[in-house]
């Protein structure tokens, strides 16, 4: 394969394909490159899925000025693309004074930012939120940080980019960068193309991506973050996203609602050698439990539906390593560590307003056609309680994961996209399929069946 | 489909539980019974085990999982039955009333007369246990999965050729079965228990057959590459030992399909997961009935089926008016020892209704006991008492105390004594 385009992006996790959508707004040519078969499959997949404010990112840092944007334009856009948000607020919890003092110090610092917050003194905690473990001196409540839908976002990004011209590249990992007269020649597994500006997102492996530039301004310092998933049950006890204060060298382990209906306990936050070892540990485990004992002892029984392990791109920098080299055709977007989902529109944004005009002179398109996924929210219409839905449909009526009840016209329509998923974590994460507690015992053969039948089609 | 298409009897799940129900229906002349599953064929998780085994205790052959299951939907010709697959029950009222989905029912309220829940169970698998590790894209299986796999013909992928089986019930000698049908080389069977949970000589069976059988053993993790199971770590009195193997099957740890119920009237006890019930298999809401492994912990088909045959009997006997539709009776209290045991709830009343004789309470134990007996007494008076010698933990116990012709007002209770 092969091809000349102006913008070469290298990278198909969430902030790849913010760009790639954001870029898709100008005549421009640009391909949007992934290495793995599915978008989204690195460190996009494994987070805590908020929409931050931006509120506890420290002031002054261009992290704090693209999360806050991100999470306007999220807010103000993503209803257009299908995608969920649900406003549950958050609680900042302290047990010791120590805590109490930072709370308060915060509390002033958001709102001499012009954030929403506000102090909650303990009898208030636990009239709001009966179920706390005791001991609790007093949180400050942030109201609008909300749950999203991590895995259909940069799905809907991509989608949204392919519909407005941008090529879109699976299983092409780049394995080599020649410097050309102008910009770079890319070589993949089957050929090479050419790019006059390259972007490079490649996250967990953004460091390795600029290297093949010569390029070793970072390092990724993997920081690997555990799960604990609870089933549906426990979302009646807790919906709100709780944390404790943060201490000066981690944010702690949250109790947060999902967008698809459960509770996430998570994540650990520990420095590993390998950014591919995603395990889960009987410590990682035993911090979650800790975390469940003292701030939400109702939840200590509920059943898990499953464990995992996400990995943050961190380096050994605080903030962002947006690096513009323009004069070298070659802009990295590295670093984008814990804060990348909400940040991602404001990320592309930025990367954009550094592109054009610095680079190219490229005019924005008149029109730009619209997309939309579905709504995996719990809290949405699911396909099967609309009646006039399942009967001019019969398949959104026949449940195939029985968990979650996702139909087989969902899973019909995953795979008929013209983003099909091609893996079954890829299918799981478009339609919810075999998320559920059972985990596939009722309908892992029948989703692989669903998966199988439509690769031998292609 | 318009209109109202509710049926007389409701029936959730066309395994051996309810299908046995609507054969017990139909003989007692109760016709317009529709029996949904939210699978895509009828049969419960029989359908999809292909080894011999099934049925004795019920139809006292040893069938095949689908020979099982025709010879129970050869029962069904000619009886008023309709079966509608597909079609889930997603949540149930007071009333009855069920709502459904389903490709030709779409979504609807149906309130037939009686409802029988009949929706079984599954195993836990490794995130409900939350076994640390890696994760694999395949190979980490239950056995309810491998099978369907199996069976429905799903390549594993090529580098899967060798598994471990987790757990010594029963159903793990049935995972190994299909396991090595599959082409795979169990490696090994581990269990956390001092001894082999499923017959001993089964146990013995499997190591001539070069599966290393290791007991009050535990996978610490399991290690991965790349997306694909390397190893598990297993440990115990030995130490940790590292064994090679490209997938695990997680079996047993029941927990009983009660999606459909939760929030709903139909009290759920906290030890089986399961409906209570009374041994009219009546739960806490009017006509709603219960029968097979949504019940208890895993049951035999065959059980199962005549659990459903039973619950069907008592649904007659409703519909005519010979017993009430809501359980009822006192809690039986169980002694420490005991998992669990259903029915919950005896109904003395019942005693003087025809046909109740046969009504076994079933029961488990947490522990292993020997020298012990368990006892069935209605205030001090003993109604009945198990002679075994040694009561197995994840054993049926079965009492047949028949109809206990006792005041309503005396405490039933299970005891373990000397
Ligand atoms: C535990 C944890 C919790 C988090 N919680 C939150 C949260 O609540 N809210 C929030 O906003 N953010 C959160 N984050 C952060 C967020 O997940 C990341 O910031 C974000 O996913 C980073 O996206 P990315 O696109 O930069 O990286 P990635 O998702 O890693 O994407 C990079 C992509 O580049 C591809 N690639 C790499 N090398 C090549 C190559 N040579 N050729 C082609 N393609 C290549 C990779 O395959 C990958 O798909 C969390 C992260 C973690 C790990
Ligand atoms: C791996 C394995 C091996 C076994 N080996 C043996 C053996 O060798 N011999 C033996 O006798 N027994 C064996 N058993 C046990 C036997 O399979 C069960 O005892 C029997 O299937 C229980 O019957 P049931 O009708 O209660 O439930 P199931 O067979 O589980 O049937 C329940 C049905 O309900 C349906 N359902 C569930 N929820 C809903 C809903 N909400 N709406 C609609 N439909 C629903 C399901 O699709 C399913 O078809 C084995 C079990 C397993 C898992």
């Amino acid at each position: 394969m092969t091809g000349a385009y102006d913008i070469a992006i290298i990278g198909g996790g969430v902030v790849g394909t913010a760009i790639a959508r954001e870029l898709s707004r100008y005549s421009l040519k640009t391909v949007l490159i992934e290495a793995r078969a599915d978008l989204g499959d690195e460190s996009s997949k494994g987070n805590s899925a908020l929409m931050c404010s931006g509120v506890d990112v420290p002031a002054g840092t261009l992290e704090r000025e693209l999360v806050r944007r991100g999470y306007i334009r999220y807010c103000a856009e993503a209803p257009g693309m299908g995608l969920p948000i649900r406003k549950v607020g958050a609680i900042v919890l302290a047990w010791t004074q120590e805590q109490e003092a930072i709370l308060n110090k915060d509390l002033v610092d958001a709102h001499a930012d012009g954030f929403a917050a506000e102090a909650l003194d303990s009898a208030e905690v636990y009239r709001r939120w009966p179920h706390f473990g005791p001991g609790i001196r007093g949180g400050l409540w942030l109201p609008d940080e909300a749950i999203v839908d991590p895995f259909s976002t940069p799905h809907a990004y991509a989608l949204d980019a392919l519909e407005n011209g941008v090529e879109i590249r699976r299983s092409w990992p780049v394995r080599s960068a020649d410097r050309m007269a102008q910009g770079w020649r890319l070589h993949g597994p089957d050929g090479s193309l050419d790019a006059r500006c390259v972007v490079n997102a490649g996250g967990i492996r953004g460091d390795e991506v600029d290297k093949l530039a010569g390029y070793s301004d970072f390092a990724i310092r993997p920081r690997r973050g555990q799960y604990m998933i609870l089933d549906k049950a426990a979302r009646a006890i807790h919906d709100v996203i709780a944390m404790p204060a943060p201490t000066p060298t981690t944010r702690g382990i949250l109790i947060t609602p999902t967008i698809f209906g459960n509770v996430l306990v998570g994540p650990t936050a520990e420095d590993v050698p390998d950014r591919d070892d995603r395990r889960v540990t009987e410590a990682g485990l035993a911090q979650l439990r800790q975390a469940i004992a003292t701030m939400a002892p109702a939840l200590a029984h509920q059943p898990i539906n499953t464990i995992f392990a996400g990995m943050r791109p961190a380096t050994q920098f605080r903030e962002y390593q947006i690096i513009p080299r323009l004069s070298q055709g070659w802009l990295t977007v590295g670093g984008i560590r814990s804060t990348g989902l909400s940040a991602s529109l404001g990320i592309a944004e930025h990367v954009a307003g550094l592109l054009i005009p610095g680079l190219f002179d490229a005019p924005r398109k008149a029109r730009t056609r619209q997309i939309t996924v579905p709504d995996l929210s719990e809290t949405s219409q699911r396909p099967w309680q609309d009646v006039s839905r399942v009967e001019s449909d019969p398949a959104y009526a026949e449940m195939v994961c029985h968990c979650e009840r996702i139909s087989l016209g969902e899973i019909r329509d995953a795979l008929a996209s013209p983003l099909a998923p091609k893996t079954l974590n890829g299918l799981k994460r478009r339609t919810r399929a075999m998320f559920g507690r059972c985990q596939g015992f009722y309908c892992g053969a029948r989703v692989q069946t669903l998966l199988n039948a439509q690769s031998s089609a292609h | 489909m318009a209109g109202d298409v509710s049926p007389r009897v409701l029936i959730v799940g066309a395994g051996p539980a309810g299908l046995a129900a609507a054969h017990a229906l139909s003989r007692q002349g109760i016709g317009d019974i529709l029996i949904i599953d939210r699978d895509d064929a009828p049969g419960g998780l029989p359908r999809f085990c292909h080894h011999p085994g099934f049925g004795l205790e019920y139809a006292h052959w040893p069938y095949s999982g689908p020979g099982f299951v025709k010879s129970l939907l050869r029962d069904l010709k000619g009886a008023d039955v309709r079966i509608e697959c597909r079609t889930t029950l997603l949540s149930l009222k007071d009333g009855p009333e069920a709502q459904v989905v389903g490709p030709s029912l779409g979504l609807r309220s149906i309130r037939p007369q009686a409802v029988i829940i009949a929706t079984g169970i599954r195993e836990s698998n490794r995130g409900n246990l939350a076994v640390p590790g890696g994760r694999a894209e395949a190979g980490i299986l239950t056995t309810g999965q491998l099978q369907q796999l199996v069976a429905r013909k799903v390549p594993l992928p090529q580098h899967v050729k060798s598994m471990i089986i987790i757990g010594t019930e029963h159903v793990a000698f049935s995972a190994i079965w299909t396991a090595r049908m599959a082409g795979l080389r169990v490696k090994a069977m581990i269990g956390c228990e001092d001894r082999v949970m499923s017959f001993g000589p089964i146990g013995a069976l499997a190591r001539a057959c070069g599966i290393a059988v290791m007991t009050n053993s535990r996978v610490r993790e399991i290690e991965t590459t790349h997306g694909a199971v390397t190893a598990a770590i297993v440990e115990g009195t030995y130490g940790t030992r590292r064994l090679p193997t490209d997938g695990l099957v997680f079996t047993a740890n029941w927990i009983p399909e009660t999606a459909a119920l939760l929030g709903g009237p139909v009290a759920i006890d906290a030890r089986t997961g399961g409906p209570q019930i009374d041994q009219a298999m009546r739960t806490s809401s009017a006509g709603i009935f219960a029968a097979g492994n949504v019940l208890h912990g895993v049951e035999s088909s065959g059980w199962c089926a005549k659990e459903g045959h039973h619950a069907g009997e008592m649904v007659a006997r409703y519909l005519r008016g010979e017993i009430g539709g809501v359980r009822n009776g006192a809690m039986v209290q169980i002694a420490e020892g005991i998992e669990f045991a259903v029915p919950q709830f005896w109904d003395c009343t019942l005693a003087h209704t025809a046909g109740m004789r046969d009504l076994p309470v079933n029961l488990r134990m947490k522990q292993d006991v020997e020298g012990r007996r368990i006892a069935l007494k209605a205030g001090d008076t003993m109604i009945q008492s198990g002679a075994r010698k040694r009561l197995l933990r994840s054993r049926r116990i079965v009492l047949r105390p028949g109809a206990i012709a006792v005041p309503s007002a005396v405490r039933i209770r299970l005891d373990v004594t000397d």
